[in-house]
């Protein structure tokens, strides 16, 4: 559906030249400089521009949605043109191609990726405006070029003193030039030691508008003339149809004007239907007061047991799946080992819930359609909005907002589809909010998977064959773009890679295979998303709980085994290293073997190279947790995390991501569960799906180690250190394994009682 | 038509009584700041003062409002001058998506409106009602703390 062009900016220059709103900064495909420049202008803005007020604005193509990207983005800008960053803005972009990102060749955001796609082209962006704004601001000065530096908003001449500020070079409008690929790549860029933005704690420029109720989120669009709707939800979550709508009831509800029976020709939805009215209260009236007659379709009697019943059941069988890892001959070494070791491990269905339900305002005006969302992904969206509609994807502008929490969720494009069609049903604007009810019961949540390990290890205790097998639904494919699969290592077609993250791990291993199975049962009643952190979410909750058995097995403790698997051999090299260092650094903040800890408190290691193998962040976590060895209820005191992410850009900034993630990663761990039942997710609103509160946080404490590789993402990893290292401390507090998650007080006990016995 | 008195305006508002006053404020009257998160008073994204008193607005039938003074977030920053809560949000740089903060801000407020020297166990149990799903609740506590030794310092106290 979407054509995703990689690497699309290696062809484009890059142009300064006037605008309608002073000076603009940005790429154009090669071919489209003269066109540009023969508009004039190539406004309203690509990349960045600054005004004749001397404000900057950067163009974020990069969905804001509480990590702070847009303000991380204008801060790489800023410091190779050596803005003043009192007077940088951001500015949030539609989904027109020319705010692509340059790297993935599409408006999306996820997997961690933006600050290290992206750093050295926002860095050679600000950098070729800097140049040239030195060159216009000699000129006015009647200065050599050679001897002026810029600095803060201002070209100065370094013999004289003398001042020129980037507003009044802009305000003169002479300043224009073309940079050729060439040129760019040319450009010398800071070394770490000239920073003067990069690596500082600066206020992110977000926040102010959080803290008056100015920030503008999707759900606060406001469209003269709009109505109102809210979508009525099947009883499944996929594959019902609608039979029969009675509004007897809903036409006596004020303001009621229609009930709208989506036809989606994606295939996005099936079975909504919008009830639309002039008032939001009116339209939730309406829709409560509608009786539907549906048949559920195929997927009424899949629950979790069945999908885990099917997932067995793929996994025994040889001919399941593709290969994702294939080293050495695990099968012969597994037979061949002192002891084996076989264990299962399950992840729960998860939901996003940002705190922002799913919204979107939809609108057609002179044979342009509008849609207002907050979306991670807008060039797929608006294409889904358009192939809905059935209009030219050239006649759909989404208009992009911060987000009130993303996490993956706004990755996915269904909540345009009731706004576009009631809109396009009753002629007029329409507001469409998902009630919370909705919004859990339609989520595209992170799969139930089932993983099954077996372990072959020597005399010694050391791992010399495993076998990894992960069964769920495929998210990733779910999309059907082909450039976001991973093409199999047995050649037996694409496989998605997002469901296997992570069991590529840093380990020295010789003999590993590890094997991705599409559980399509699953991906047919509960079409799966990609929520926070994605397969390394689960995926590590195995290897990292599997390490940890294997090293009590062979008596080791569980940091040095950890570390004497890490050796950094073959092509772990580097990458293996770091992820030591991590290791050391959690295990050490937390006094690991050197404090002692009180009856029936134990701490857990676990490290992790999320989010994928080519772009790791190294990070590790210990936990202490005390369990009562009777009723098995467990109380997380702390958590230790230490990350290595290389260039830091805010460091504040990385912190806040890592207490939200590391945070996240516990409520996942501990807290939120979603079960399917009948076809149908049990989760109706925050009083039966629960994410972390308050009172439920721990102790955190926080080590950033930096180091001057390329920026690596920092909001998802923490994620997916957590529930491995809180089941390793609870083996380690009372000697039971939990490899289930949550983990929940009930299966504390079990598995306490089943000890005893 | 019901009359509301908001931030010290008194507005006209053609509603049902039973209209909860999350949809007066945010879509009647097009304030946004207060948000809607779950509209079953289970997360606090669009609390309120009513007379000074913290409310889950989604919970609160407009009926119910007439004749008392709401405040909504706009309405905290009393003649341009932002209050300490909100010097304290950016100063600890709690927000992260933001959705949630204005519930977050408005419900710390009826905090230290009675209690300006709140003890950690206080501000939990005050504030637990409040969820953010982005997890900023140590920053939340750290900014509370802070805001509330700004309004003791100023005052003398
Ligand atoms: S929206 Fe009112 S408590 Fe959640
Ligand atoms: S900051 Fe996102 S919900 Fe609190």
């Amino acid at each position: 559906m979407t054509h995703i062009e990689r690497n699309s900016l290696r062809r484009r220059s890059f142009i300064v030249g006037a605008s309608a709103t002073g000076l603009a900064f940005g790429y154009v495909a090669a071919n489209g400089i003269k066109d540009a420049l023969a508009a004039q202008s190539f406004g309203p803005t690509a990349w960045y521009s600054i005004g004749p007020d001397g404000i900057v604005t950067v163009m974020v193509g990069k969905a804001e949605m509480g990590q702070h990207v847009s303000s991380t983005m204008c801060q790489i800008v800023a410091e190779e043109l050596e803005a003043d960053w009192s007077k940088v803005r951001i500015a949030l972009p539609n989904n027109d191609p020319k705010y692509n990102d340059p790297m993935l060749g599409a408006l999306i955001t996820g997997g961690s990726w933006s600050t290290r796609m992206n750093f050295e082209t926002m860095s050679r962006a600000g950098a070729a405006g800097r140049i040239t704004l030195i060159e216009a601001g000699a000129g006015l000065l009647g200065v050599p070029v050679g001897e002026c530096r810029a600095s803060n908003g201002q070209v100065i001449h370094s013999k004289t003193g003398k001042k020129v500020s980037y507003a009044k070079i802009v305000a003169d409008g002479k300043a224009s030039k073309t940079w050729t690929p060439d040129e760019l790549k040319a450009i010398k860029l800071k070394t770490p030691d000239q920073y003067k933005l990069v690596g500082v704690a600066v206020p992110q420029l977000d926040i102010p508008s959080k803290t008056n109720g100015t920030a503008k989120f999707g759900i606060d669009t406001m469209v003269p003339g709009m109505l109102y709707g809210r979508p009525v939800m099947p009883p499944v979550r996929y594959g019902a149809t609608v039979k029969a709508v009675d509004e007897t009831e809903a036409r006596k509800v004020k303001g009621y004007v229609k009930a709208v029976t989506l036809d989606d020709k994606t295939g996005t939805t099936s079975g909504w239907i919008v009830a639309v009215a002039t008032t939001y209260e009116g339209a939730k009236k309406a829709a409560d007061a509608l009786i539907v007659t549906y048949d559920k379709g195929p997927n009424a009697n899949v629950s979790d047991q069945t999908i885990i019943d099917e997932a067995k059941k793929l996994q025994a069988s040889d001919a399941a799946g593709q290969l994702f890892v294939s080293q050495g001959d695990p099968a012969a070494a597994i037979a061949g080992a002192a002891k084996t070791v076989e264990a299962e491990y399950l992840t729960s269905i998860n939901i996003h819930a940002p705190l922002e339900p799913m919204n979107a305002t939809a609108y057609e005006q002179g044979g342009v359609w509008h849609v207002h969302t907050g979306n991670q992904f807008a060039s797929r969206t608006g294409g889904i909005a358009a192939a809905a509609l059935g209009v030219d994807p050239k006649n759909l502008v989404l208009h992009q907002y911060f987000m009130g929490g993303g996490f993956g969720r706004r990755l996915d494009a269904d909540m345009v589809i009731p706004a576009v069609l009631a809109s396009k049903a009753v002629g007029k604007p329409v507001k469409l909010i998902y009630a919370r009810e909705d919004d859990m019961a339609m989520d595209f949540t992170r799969p139930l998977t089932y993983q099954k390990v077996k372990a072959g290890v020597d005399a010694d205790g050391k791992l010399v064959g495993l076998q990894h097998d992960v069964v769920c639904a495929w998210p990733t494919a779910r999309w059907g773009i082909p450039e976001f699969l991973t093409p199999a290592v047995d050649k037996k077609g694409p496989l998605d890679g997002f469901t296997v993250n992570g069991a590529d791990f840093w380990y020295t291993v010789p003999n590993h295979k590890v094997r991705a199975i599409l559980n399509e049962l699953a991906q047919r009643a509960t079409p799966s998303g990609q929520l926070r952190s994605v397969a390394p979410g689960w995926t590590f909750w195995a290897v990292e709980s599997l390490i940890d058995e294997l090293a009590h097995a062979a008596g080791k403790d569980p940091v040095d085994y950890r570390l004497a698997m890490l050796d950094g051999a073959g092509n772990n090299a580097g990458g293996a290293k770091k992820l030591a260092n991590a290791l050391r650094t959690a295990a050490g903040r937390a006094g690991w073997g050197s404090v002692t800890l009180p009856k029936n408190t134990g701490m857990g290691i676990a490290c992790v190279s999320s989010q994928e193998r080519a772009t790791a962040t190294w990070t590790a976590c210990a936990a202490t947790v005390e369990v009562n060895p009777t009723s098995g209820a467990f109380e997380v005191k702390k958590l230790n995390v230490a990350m290595d992410l290389g260039t830091v850009i805010n460091p504040d900034g990385v912190k806040a991501q890592i207490e939200g993630s590391t945070l996240w990663g516990m409520s996942l761990a501990l807290f939120e569960q979603a079960t399917l039942k009948n076809g149908a997710l049990q989760a109706t609103n925050f009083g039966d799906y629960t994410p972390m509160r308050m009172s439920e946080m721990p102790e955190l404490d926080i080590s950033i180690i930096a180091n001057n590789d390329p920026p690596s993402g920092c909001g998802e990893p923490a994620v997916t250190v957590v529930a491995p290292a809180i089941a390793n401390a609870i083996f380690n507090a009372v000697g039971v394994r939990v490899r289930s998650l949550p983990i929940t007080q009930a299966a504390v006990r079990t598995a306490l009682q089943a000890k005893k016995t | 038509m019901l009359t509301l008195t908001v931030n010290g305006q008194q507005k006209q508002v053609d509603v049902e009584n039973d209209t909860p006053l999350l949809w007066v404020i945010r879509e009647h009257l097009q304030m946004t700041g207060t948000k809607f998160g779950c509209g079953a008073g289970l997360c606090g994204a669009c609390t309120v003062h009513l007379d000074g008193t913290a409310v889950r607005s989604c919970q609160t039938a407009a009926r119910d409002a007439v004749g008392k003074k709401i405040t909504t977030i706009e309405g905290l920053t009393v003649g341009g001058k932002p209050h300490p809560l909100q010097d304290a949000w950016i100063a600890e740089q709690v927000a992260q998506c933001g959705y949630c903060q204005s519930g977050q801000i408005m419900q710390a407020a009826s905090l230290l409106a009675t209690n300006r020297d709140p003890t950690k166990a206080e501000i939990v149990a005050h504030m637990d009602g409040n969820l953010c799903r982005c997890m900023t609740y140590g920053r939340i506590q750290k900014a509370i703390i802070r805001a509330a030794a700004d309004i003791r310092a100023k005052s003398g106290a």
